[in-house]
């Protein structure tokens, strides 16, 4: 006797056997801190459901200058604050040390693990594509040792068609290793790249040339950004936009 | 220790050992004894012998009489009544549990002078008497006298070597079967170690190759672990990077041992990633990424732009458990008081990008690169210039003079700098850190404001 296809997914939903075919997750419960990891930022944890689903891929992109390598520090801050520990693959090597200490991030709690990135690969052009593939084994080795409240790939700058090159598989490999978890992992790029692996995604994209940036009197004081969920899996998909404000600290 | 497992050394020249139940193994007390004499005979040492009830007769006994001394039990006193009081002497310091009462040097002239010659008369003086004339050490030398024991007797524990081998029939190339093999010798450490309540602190694997060489590899654990599998994994990781140059026919561990972590759980706080699996993974990042590409980040005393170093990452975070959490600083505590922003932080070019920039009116107007990924624009705003240099009483910086692998590790934190900083928006949407050095006179792209 042949099911029905809605017949097929109810029962698929009810015994959760493959979280990917489904369309949506049960909503979570914004103060349960063992399923939400703050961000430490209010209003963008009012519009997140409580801030980023632990045991899911999520994602924040956007386009250079956008604010994307501040709210992953925000975000890093707010989970070593909570006395976790947390991870860092920096890909492409690009971390500020003095950022990430003017961002209340604990140090001791940081496991950065720094990429090798070749500025000029010259012949070699698989170099940089090595490296990459390497950065997303040392993801897979901090995901399988496990605990760790927040893990972070941040390929913000690398080109989108090194990402491309990344098997498909590799995003709903890391998937599964998360699933279940109490892991926030976060990817960090200019454009989506876990697909339907990914949990929740979020947008990150300055209001506009003029006043996006902010300069006065010989300083850049920072930026005027927005904040919007392009896609979340554990709750209904709505539009909705944060703007925030970055800011230089003092002596930096 | 060939004769009995508790024995207790006094002196270089001084040994208490207890000899209850080797009746059955040797026979009776003399024979024992005389055991004991031709044994240290054997090894070279004229030894003289006595058996006694308690340990201080029979102290006093091989102290005062050569050869072989027996008492049964319960004829101490008798034993020792004809025995010089001049051997009180000879009985200094015996016991760690001594609290001097056993010093006679400064009473014992007195003692003579009373005309005591024996310890048989030292311990016929009446007690009351004798403790209000010459103090505690008064009662002290009459149980000595009498052949009593003053403290209990404390074996030595020897010093346990957690150590294991094997010989192998077969020599064995590779790391695979070489896991079985330490697999085979961990278990049994790690089992002695349970017992005793150790961790290993290091541990030396020892390969005895083909080539008659020792490949001897050492490793320092960042906490007392026991764990079979973590202990093994390490030690793989290890001969993974630095592994023997010929096959393997000897096999041995030795551990070095220390006590074991005390560790209370909770219920309450968040579980962490244990020292075991932190040791391992940072064991595996560091043969796949390097040892110097894994760590904590710190900050440095330095204004040098970008200054940073690395330091291991711990692997015991147990004392933070159960702490409060830290909190952030107040202006990024939620939005009770108004929107707080993030702080804008900077994506460092650990090599800074070589740019051409052209000049108006002293300020930037357009920025361009010959780099992948860093195409420039126009300059839409700017801020700067601002000054920043340093250590000048020391030559060029070696990052920028060999080029982009000289700083894989720490930063280059020698060398001087001079240069002038823009904060700059370009017209591809995004704001730059640049700099021209005012030494070498050419720009570069610093780092990206995101």
């Amino acid at each position: 006797m042949s099911l029905a296809p809605a017949h097929l997914e109810s029962l698929l939903r009810t015994r959760q056997l493959d979280r990917t075919l489904t369309t949506a997750l049960p909503p979570l419960n914004p103060h349960d801190e063992y399923a939400i990891g703050s961000t430490g930022v209010t209003a963008l944890d009012a519009k997140l459901g409580g801030g980023f689903p632990r045991g899911q891929l999520s994602e924040i992109v956007g386009s250079r200058s956008s604010g994307r390598a501040s709210l992953l520090l925000r975000l890093l801050a707010a989970a070593t604050a909570r006395g976790e520990l947390v991870a860092l693959v920096d890909a492409l090597d690009m971390l500020d040390v003095e950022s990430v200490a003017a961002a209340g991030l604990d140090l001791d709690r940081l496991l950065w693990i720094r990429g090798h990135v070749a500025s000029h690969p010259g012949l070699c052009r698989d170099m940089n594509q090595r490296a990459m593939e390497q950065a997303v084994r040392a993801l897979t080795l901090v995901l399988s040792a496990g605990n760790f409240g927040l893990v972070a790939f941040d390929v913000g700058e690398a080109p989108a068609d090194a990402l491309r090159r990344l098997p498909f598989t590799t995003w709903l490999r890391l998937q599964r290793m998360v699933e279940g978890r109490q892991t926030i992992c976060i990817l960090v790029g200019s454009e989506p790249m876990a697909r339907s692996a990914a949990g929740l995604t979020v947008s990150l994209g300055v209001r506009s040339l003029d006043s996006g940036f902010r300069f006065r009197d010989r300083l850049f004081e920072g930026a005027n950004v927005e904040v919007r969920v392009i896609r979340a899996r554990s709750r209904l998909h709505e539009e909705a936009a944060v703007r925030l404000t970055t800011a230089v600290p003092e002596g930096v | 220790m060939e004769f009995s497992p508790r024995y207790q050394g006094h002196r270089d020249d001084l040994v208490s050992i207890d000899v209850r139940g080797l009746e059955r193994l040797l026979g009776t007390p003399r024979t024992i004894a005389q055991e004991l004499r031709r044994e240290a005979a054997d090894r070279g040492a004229r030894v003289h012998v006595a058996v006694a009830g308690t340990r201080m007769a029979a102290l006093v006994l091989a102290l005062a009489r050569p050869g072989v001394t027996v008492v049964d039990p319960g004829e101490e006193a008798a034993a020792l009544a004809t025995v010089h009081i001049d051997i009180l002497e000879k009985l200094d310091k015996i016991d760690e549990n001594d609290n001097g009462d056993t010093r006679a040097f400064a009473a014992l002239p007195i003692v003579k002078q009373w005309g005591i010659r024996t310890l048989g008369e030292l311990a016929a003086l009446p007690a009351p008497d004798l403790a209000a004339r010459l103090g505690r050490q008064g009662p002290a030398w009459q149980a000595i006298a009498r052949g009593e024991d003053l403290h209990p007797f404390v074996p030595d524990v020897p010093e346990e070597r957690f150590e294991s081998s094997l010989e192998l029939e077969w020599s064995i190339e590779g790391l695979e079967p070489l896991s079985f093999v330490l697999t085979r010798l961990l278990e049994p450490l790690a089992i002695r170690l349970e017992r005793r309540d150790r961790g290993a602190a290091a541990f030396h694997v020892s390969l005895r190759l083909v080539t008659k060489e020792v490949h001897v590899r050492r490793l320092e654990l960042p906490s007392p672990m026991r764990d079979v599998r973590t202990l093994r994994a390490l030690a793989l990781l290890d001969l993974e990077s630095h592994p023997p140059t010929a096959a393997i026919d000897r096999v041995t561990v030795v551990i070095d041992p220390t006590p074991g972590r005390v560790m209370q759980h909770t219920l309450f706080t968040r579980v962490l990633p244990t020292p075991e699996q932190l040791s391992t993974l940072l064991a595996r990042l560091g043969a796949l990424m390097g040892q110097d590409r894994i760590g904590a980040p710190a900050t440095v005393d330095s204004y040098r732009p970008g200054a940073f170093e690395m330091k291991p990452f711990a692997t015991d975070h147990d004392n933070h458990r159960g702490a409060a959490p830290r909190q952030l600083p107040r202006e990024y505590e939620g939005a009770t008081s108004g929107p707080r922003p993030l702080v804008s932080v900077l994506r460092r070019c650990r090599q800074p990008v070589p740019a051409r920039v052209a000049i108006e009116g002293g300020r930037p107007v357009r920025i361009t690169t010959d780099r992948p990924g860093f195409a420039g624009g126009s300059v839409v705003s700017h801020a700067g210039p601002w000054r920043t240099s340093g250590h000048w009483w020391e030559g060029k910086s070696r990052a920028r003079v060999n080029g982009p692998g000289a700083s894989s590790g720490m930063r280059s934190c020698r060398g001087n700098w001079n240069r002038d900083e823009w904060d700059v928006a370009l017209t591809d949407g995004a704001v730059y850190r640049i700099f021209r050095d005012c030494d070498a006179g050419g720009w570069f792209i610093d780092g990206i404001v995101d």
